[in-house]
């Protein structure tokens, strides 16, 4: 059986999209055959990030109402060992798709996929609760801003009254300079707050927007962030990589700065 | 040189989670506060500096530092 897991952050814009791909991405990459379900309906994004925009015919509503079979809808990414994508509707609302349907749908698919990963809207309403109706786990993100972590913490408790006790924590888009001048939370004043697991931390990389500009992942890539994807994955498989402290150590800090400068 | 910034950040957010977490106004939380500080002092002996609450998702801990011992 699969493992369902629902990318989720409360607030909007903090990286959830581009979280799932790359985390879908980077699985797959692995070794393992994964799914990714964009559950924004009528704000999709996920097939835009992955560069798989021209190749959609049916979406999600479609499955879900029966005007297609799944396997119709589902799409094939051929640059990747075992990659699906089941893209979102862009016409319709939040209002077409329940939450017992989306249970089903994801019940239906662990049995096929290593891994179920749904993008889930911004908000707490009613896209939010489709969206982890049928996860067993979740990864929160955020971005260190007080807006953004205040998001998270309403989200963890979210999760946890609807009995999604496996919550870990993905910290985006860090600015290592800003940390060291104090002028940004760092992983451990994030952690600290949020009293949940950490999964990974992603710092700030120019290439995560160059690569969306393309379609493309950075997972993979010889950059920062895609190091740092890669790591985020091979957590999620249950090896044990330490999370780099990027606030306290002069050296990684030097190596960052040297990286960014480089590039 | 300027206070960082994030110092303001964390306490901001320190605030903001506190009155989420109890679903009530930071003005509510500072009456919850005094009232379960009286209460606590009906019993022992304590001091404000040496009591503080802690408010977790969905735990309140009072925690006091005392001194008669």
């Amino acid at each position: 059986m699969g493992e369902v897991i629902v990318i989720t952050s409360g607030k909007g814009g903090v990286g959830k999209t581009t979280t799932t791909a790359n985390i879908g991405i980077g699985l797959s990459r692995l070794g393992k055959k994964v799914i990714v379900i964009d559950t924004d309906l009528g704000l999709r994004n996920l097939d835009v990030v992955m560069g798989l925009e021209n190749r959609i015919i049916y979406n999600l509503v479609d499955v879900i109402e029966g005007s297609c079979r799944l396997k119709q809808a589902i799409i094939r990414d051929k640059r990747y060992p075992e990659l699906y994508l089941l893209p979102s509707a862009q016409t319709r609302d939040k209002s077409s798709v329940s939450p017992e349907q989306m249970k089903k749908l994801v019940d239906d698919l662990k049995g096929e996929f290593d891994f179920v990963l749904l993008d889930c809207p911004a908000g707490i309403e009613q896209g939010f609760q489709n969206a982890i109706a049928g996860a067993e786990r979740s990864i929160v993100v955020t971005t260190p801003e007080v807006s953004a972590i205040r998001d998270a913490d309403r989200i963890i408790g979210l999760l946890e009254a609807a009995g999604i006790k496996k919550n870990e924590l993905l910290i985006n888009r860090l600015r290592v300079e800003m940390v060291k001048k104090g002028d940004m939370m760092s992983v451990d004043d994030v952690t600290e707050i949020l009293a949940i697991d950490l999964l990974g931390v992603i710092p700030d990389d120019e290439q995560v927007v160059i690569a969306t500009n393309q379609g493309e992942p950075v997972v993979g890539e010889d950059c920062l962030a895609g190091r740092c994807y890669d790591k985020v994955c091979r957590r999620i498989l249950g090896e044990e990589i330490p999370v780099t402290d990027f606030s306290h150590s002069e050296g990684i800090f030097k190596k960052i700065t040297g990286f960014f400068h480089r590039s | 040189m300027s206070v960082p910034s994030v110092n303001i950040a964390k306490e901001r957010l320190r605030s903001l989670l506190i009155t989420d977490r109890i679903h009530c106004t930071p003005d509510a939380v500072d009456r919850l506060s005094g009232d379960l500080y009286n209460t606590v002092s009906k019993y022992m002996e304590i001091k404000p500096e040496d009591f503080s609450i802690e408010i977790t998702r969905s735990d309140i801990h009072i925690r006091y530092t005392g001194e008669n011992h």
